[in-house]
């Protein structure tokens, strides 16, 4: 595709879509599949893949902005029918609470992990020897100090709503080390970008597939591993008075969606259910989008002609 | 002038305004000015009672915040009168329901406004059209009844002008086309050339009193021109603190006021103004005579034509007949300022 | 604001006093600041006891969950009627969508066939050039085309059809609904009283504070961004049309009364056309306030150009976002400007020629658009670059953005850290400790006495009871931290903004140039320069305050220029015959006289800047806005809607106390509020 044709209108885009697609295959309803959009380009990635997969296996679907958590409400209703990431490292209490209902269900991963972790430039190796072990950060806290924050070392958190327990991690490993939380994905990598571009230190909150790995190289701090029991037992690990002395938790991202869906779309939410796709391809097409500039539509139809067999077989009947 | 017919008439009328109005004037009490005022309460009108006539010119007098507003307002029921009756054509317009209000205002009233209220978003055609819109005339109809009244207050050609496009005279001449437009029975003026220049003031007046001529409607006039109401007014009304002091034709004012507030006013006033043939008139036929003259002419009228002749002149009423005579000399005296009477 | 009315009985007794009397009230809040130093020094933070805190947050989040699950209304259910009329507004929406950007589609999904194309990028820049030239000059319409064509130019033309098709649906509705509340309260003043307070929160309860219950109630997509756009731009409307209808001159209601209109002939055919030009005033608030909200509905589902803003943001794609918010700029001033000459025009009617001849000549305008539309439709079809604007021709400034901040960030970041760090330092922290530090019983006695000083008991009641709700919606020192961050910002936004003002005020060529600046700063969203101030100051207060300060600086200069032209001439000759130097002229005569103006506003500052606390949360701040968002991402609808009355509580106490002291000092003066 050329990139003229990108940029034609949503008109042209829909005409194009309509001539190209199979000869209208039979679907159990017309009703528009409404799949939630959110904030990052992976998950733009994951919708828009699997939107157009079920758009060729003739489902009607709608594109909708929904906030990650807020979206749960229009999910329990059928407002809404399909969250194509669900993050372990920070849906899953929403997620339980909602499939606790009943109204909603989990599809199943999506073949990616979710990794969160404390994360550093390569460059502040040569500052900070000893990395990635986490035990070397005390010695080189001066090295990641601010005036705002001297002696202590500065790490930047995630928005506070992410979560992410870092202050219990930084209090039970003993880290000389104040958490600063950004505001925002945006504020966070902002300060990455401003500090890659001097080479200056920077200690933070680094989460894939992502971007950032592809334009930044870094290594993540090596924590003792997590296990269920750090978290809820304090006698776990190498403090014994206090939870959370080891790395965050990693885990899957999972799909969901309206329970009503595998009866109304029961071809729909077989597709969904069997969508994949890995960490690696993933970070591919975000690094084409976000860093090359690429269109979303272009990266999305490049890896639909590469990989045809491998969607065709999610919508086999 | 009593002897018209009575077509507007005021009675026992209050207006008071503060915070409990009412109470002031239950079991029909009848408030003096201190009373009102130790109570916080404004007396805007009190008491006010008086009988306009078919056809007459009656002119409120007063200067402002002696009420003469607010008595107009409560004549046409624009403010609601806190006692009283107000009987137009012997019905209490206090009873009248909202829907017999604007029945009563679409077609038996007209009213103009010191500042004009025009519409500033219509033409002149449009704005003279108006009261017969809202009653839903058709377009054909109200424009061409709309084109008439302009004419009458001589601003033809400028139908497509708008308001701001006219000098204050030309706007008023529209204020006055628009409330004639519906034929009123009853016309309101509110002080209607109060905004306007001295010279053009006088013009208006003429133009008024040109188009009264033609159209003999019942008016209360309000001002705060005592020279403007003796110009135009058949009887005045004196006001003063809400309350009515004396109401009288313009002669009676000048030559016996009620008090001293009103020989105030026309203390300055030229007497040939305002005093008729009628007042000092030798009652009787004279031997000989150079000509006849109404009783109802005012001295500044005919001084000349007295003054010019050796003869005295008839003095006639209104039916013909002869009821006195007047020479030179009666004219000079009040010319002179000498004491009449 | 409104609320100078409301004390007027404190007036004459302000009047009465001399200078002796100020010079005690100097000494009276010296002492009072004295007392705060000591009390924060030695005493410092008492805990809020658990009794004062009830879980308001939990009755709001059940009283919503009735409403959106239970709530009946007999025949239907309170969601079933917002589903309804979030139906009703879906269709003119999807309507205007079709003829800006989607086309009339036949079919959904893959099956789709259009039918008609969208309107030419041509037509609509011809369309909007032609409504400039209408309302006032060829060289206005040159002006708007130019901003139109700087869409399409820059790539952003679809995006920006997207924000225009919304802003196109939420104006009207905007303005009709503003315009219904207006009438009502001005037919019924029972009504006009229960309205004031509600206008007030719309005015300041942040926007992420009721979007949750949006969602729930108008469900997901571009209606409840639409009616959280309403929301928020309707309020000016409504003051603006209630004014409006209260100064029409009180003749003309009478002349209604007597050519015996119904009270429906009243309003429509004499008060609405009579009120015209002051109701375009506020036609202009809502568009202008639509804009600046297009970020936050791009969050719920909007699309657009905000949309873009934060997608370029995300990829931390600098200049992309700088363009992205330029077309919003270039919108929003396009539209400011059309509807200003369109306000304009209405007060002066050109004289109606009658034109006669055929309708083409009857309605030349009408008939020229007309044609380009036809046209470039059928060019289109063979031609598509009319179509849609050719790719190859969309230019960018993207790099020059991104390489001037790398620039700035390598070269001078040391030094901003250094400038960023002596300010923290010496005033913000001192500022933050000191009032975190504050008893909580001092400090609603000192909003409380505050009250009483400026507008008697009425007002101090109304300064405790606020102040006790900050109290007891637990959130104590998240408000203390907003008082201090915005207190900061206030500050500095004055001390730029007021010289700003006065320069505007002395030179035209500089007033311009402000105007222009002030304008930009007001319509570009503040997220197109949160995440360059985050590179190069990090996150945290400082940068929160630099986007505050810039967010709120325009009534400060806004309000200064306009107080100082405002001084009556005379004033100013008599300074002069006396012998005033052009010093003594402004020292003397021209900023006293203004100050009551320069006061609104500050008023007005303090209103901007805690409405941008929100957006300061997403540079990590601590305050009530960081509270509002955490509740919006969780989706807690009751801490969201508790943290959000408690700016509005903040909100209020400034703008009361202030609206006091303007008044105050306007009756010292002698003066009385501007023209009606």
């Amino acid at each position: 595709m050329t990139t003229k044709a990108l940029l034609s209108s949503a008109a042209a885009l829909a005409l194009a879509l309509g001539l190209a697609g199979p000869a209208a295959a039979q679907v159990e309803s017309d009703d528009p599949i409404r799949l939630t959009l959110h904030d990052w380009t992976g998950q733009l990635v994951t919708t828009n893949l699997m939107a157009r997969v079920l758009e060729e296996a003739g489902y009607t679907v709608e594109l909708v902005q929904a906030d990650y958590i807020a979206q749960f409400a229009g999910l329990k209703t059928g407002d809404l029918h399909v969250a194509m990431e669900m993050w372990e490292t920070t849906g899953r209490q929403a997620m339980d609470e909602a499939t606790a209902t009943g109204q909603v269900v989990n599809f199943g991963p999506t073949g990616m992990e979710a990794v969160e972790e404390w994360w550093y430039p390569s460059y502040m190796k040569e500052k900070c020897l000893g990395l990635p072990d986490w035990k070397a950060l005390n010695d080189c806290a001066e090295a990641f100090a601010t005036a705002e924050t001297a002696p202590k070392g500065r790490y930047l958190g995630a928005p506070v709503t992410w979560g992410g327990f870092d202050e219990e991690r930084v209090e039970a490993l003993g880290l000389n080390y104040e958490v600063i939380h950004a505001g925002t994905d945006a504020a966070l990598f902002a300060e990455l970008e401003s500090a890659y571009q001097r080479q200056a230190p920077i200690l933070m909150w680094v989460y894939a597939p992502h971007w950032s790995q592809t334009k930044y190289e870094g290594e993540w701090i090596e924590f003792p591993p997590y296990e269920a029991a750090c978290y809820e037992d304090p006698a776990w690990g190498i403090n014994p008075n206090k939870t959370h002395d080891c790395a965050k938790p990693r885990g899957p991202i999972w799909k969901v969606g309206w329970a009503g869906v595998a009866n109304k779309w029961p071809g729909a939410a077989k597709a969904i259910g069997a969508f994949t796709i890995s960490n690696a391809e993933m970070d591919r097409m975000i690094a084409r989008i976000d860093l090359d500039g690429e269109q979303l539509d272009a990266v999305i139809a490049d890896w639909m002609a590469q990989n045809e067999a491998v969607w065709q077989g999610w919508i086999a009947k | 002038m009593q002897h018209r017919p009575v077509k507007l008439a005021c009675r026992g009328v209050w207006k008071i305004y503060g915070p409990d109005p009412a109470r002031l004037l239950a079991g029909g009490a009848r408030p003096d000015l201190a009373t009102i005022r130790a109570s916080h309460h404004v007396g805007a009108v009190r008491d006010a009672t008086l009988d306009v006539g078919e056809g007459e010119i009656f002119v409120i007098m007063g200067l402002s915040g002696s009420g003469k507003s607010t008595l107009v307002r409560c004549l046409s029921r624009l403010v609601e009168p806190t006692a009283g009756e107000i009987l137009f054509d012997g019905r209490d317009l206090l009873k009248a329901s909202r829907a017999e209000m604007i029945a009563i205002r679409r077609h038996k009233m007209g009213m103009v406004f010191q500042h004009f209220a025009l519409l500033p978003h219509l033409t002149v055609l449009e704005n003279v059209a108006f009261p017969l819109e809202v009653q839903g005339v058709a377009r054909p109809t109200r424009e061409a009844r709309a084109r008439e009244v302009i004419a009458l207050v001589g601003l033809e050609g400028r139908e497509g002008h708008y308001p701001r496009q006219l000098s204050g005279g030309q706007q008023q001449r529209v204020g006055i086309a628009r409330s004639l437009a519906v034929e009123p029975e009853l016309w309101f003026l509110d002080e209607p050339f109060s905004a306007l220049d001295p010279l053009i003031r006088r013009e208006m007046q003429d133009e008024f009193l040109r188009v009264q001529r033609l159209l003999k409607k019942t008016i209360v006039f309000i001002t705060h021109d005592f020279d403007e109401a003796i110009r135009l007014a058949d009887r005045i009304a004196i006001m003063k603190d809400g309350a009515l002091i004396q109401i009288a034709t313009p002669e009676e004012l000048v030559l016996s006021p009620a008090d001293d507030y009103v020989a105030d006013f026309t203390r300055h006033v030229a007497r040939a103004k305002v005093v008729t043939l009628g007042r000092i008139m030798t009652p009787g036929p004279a031997a000989e005579v150079a000509g006849a003259l109404p009783a109802h002419a005012r001295v500044e009228a005919v001084a000349d034509r007295i003054e010019g002749s050796p003869l005295p002149h008839a003095v006639i009423d209104e039916a013909g007949r002869v009821i006195g005579h007047v020479g030179a000399r009666a004219v000079i005296d009040v010319l002179i300022g000498r004491r009449i009477g | 604001m409104r609320a100078g009315e409301g004390i007027a009985g404190a007036v004459p007794r302000a009047g009465l006093r001399g200078s002796g009397a100020w010079q005690r009230g100097a000494w009276l809040w010296g002492g009072i600041v004295a007392a705060s130093l000591a009390l924060a020094a030695w005493v410092g933070p008492v805990p809020v006891p658990k009794a004062l805190t009830p879980d308001m947050a939990g009755w709001v989040s059940a009283a919503l969950r009735w409403l959106v699950e239970r709530a009946d209304l007999g025949l239907f259910s309170f969601k079933e009627l917002t589903r309804a009329i979030a139906a009703v507004i879906e269709w003119p929406y999807s309507l205007v969508r079709a003829a800006l950007v989607d086309g009339w589609v036949e079919g959904r999904g893959s099956r789709a066939r259009t039918i008609l194309q969208p309107l030419s990028w041509i037509a609509v820049i011809a369309i909007v050039a032609a409504m400039g030239a209408y309302a006032r000059s060829w060289r206005l319409g040159a002006f708007v085309g130019a901003c139109f064509l700087y869409l399409a130019v820059f790539g952003r033309w679809e995006s920006a059809m997207v924000t225009l098709a919304s802003i196109l649906i939420a104006v009207p509705i905007g303005v009709a609904g503003g315009l219904g509340l207006s009438i009502a309260a001005w037919l019924w003043p029972r009504f006009e009283r229960a309205l004031a307070p509600i206008l007030d929160l719309m005015q300041t309860v942040p926007i992420f504070a009721y979007l949750v219950p949006i969602l729930f109630l108008f469900g997901f997509g571009p209606v409840a961004a639409l009616i959280a756009t309403v929301i928020y731009a309707m309020p000016p409307m409504v003051r603006v049309t209630t004014l409006a209808l209260k100064s029409v001159p009180p003749e003309l209601g009478e002349f209604a009364t007597m050519a015996g209109c119904t009270t429906a002939q009243r309003i429509r055919k004499v008060l609405l056309p009579a009120a015209l030009p002051d109701l375009m005033v506020g036609v202009n608030q809502v568009i202008m306030l639509s804009l600046n909200m297009v970020i936050i509905a791009s969050m719920i589902g909007a699309g657009g150009l905000g949309f873009d803003v934060l997608n370029a943001l995300r990829r931390l794609d600098i200049g992309a976002g700088i363009e992205a918010g330029l077309a919003i700029t270039a919108l929003a001033i396009a539209l400011d400007r059309l509807s200003q000459a369109y306000a304009a025009r209405t007060a002066d009617v050109p004289m109606s020629a009658g034109a006669s001849g055929g309708w083409p000549r009857r309605h030349p305008w009408l008939s020229t658009v007309a044609l380009v539309i036809l046209g470039t439709a059928l060019m289109g079809l063979v031609l598509p670059p009319v179509a849609s604007y050719p790719a190859e021709a969309v230019i960018t400034t993207k790099a020059f953005w991104g390489d001037l901040v790398k620039a700035i960030n390598i070269r001078y970041f040391d030094d901003l850290e250094a400038i960023k760090t002596a300010f923290l330092t010496f005033v913000m922290l001192p500022v933050k400790r000191f009032l975190l530090a504050l008893p909580w019983p001092w400090v609603l006695a000192v909003a409380a006495f505050a009250g009483w000083r400026l507008g008697g008991a009425p007002l101090a009641a109304t300064g405790a009871a606020l102040g006790a709700f900050v109290l007891a919606t637990g959130l104590w020192e998240q408000a203390m931290t907003t008082v201090y961050l915005c207190g900061v910002a206030v500050v500095i936004a004055a001390f730029i903004g007021i010289p700003l003002g006065i320069l505007a005020a002395a030179n035209d060529t500089a007033g311009r140039v402000i105007g222009g600046i002030i304008d930009t700063l007001q319509t570009l969203p503040s997220f197109v320069y949160l995440i360059p101030v985050v590179m190069l100051f990090r996150v945290g207060d400082f940068a929160a305050l630099i986007a505050v300060v810039l967010f709120a600086l325009a009534p400060a200069v806004r309000y200064t220029a306009h107080g100082l032209r405002s001084v009556p001439p005379e004033m100013i000759e008599a300074g002069i015959v006396c012998g005033c130097t052009p010093r003594q002229v402004l020292t003397r005569i021209r900023l006293p006289l203004a100050l009551p103006e320069i006061l609104l506003g500050l008023n007005q500052t303090i209103m901007l800047a805690l409405s941008m606390l929100v957006i300061t949360a997403l540079v990590g701040t601590r305050d009530l806005g960081q509270e509002v968002y955490i509740a919006l991402t969780r989706a807690d609808t009751g801490a969201g809607v508790i943290a959000g009355l408690g700016v509005a509580a903040i909100a209020i106490i400034a703008d009361r106390l202030i609206a006091a002291g303007a008044a105050h000092a306007r009756a010292r003066l002698g003066l009385q509020r501007g023209t009606p």
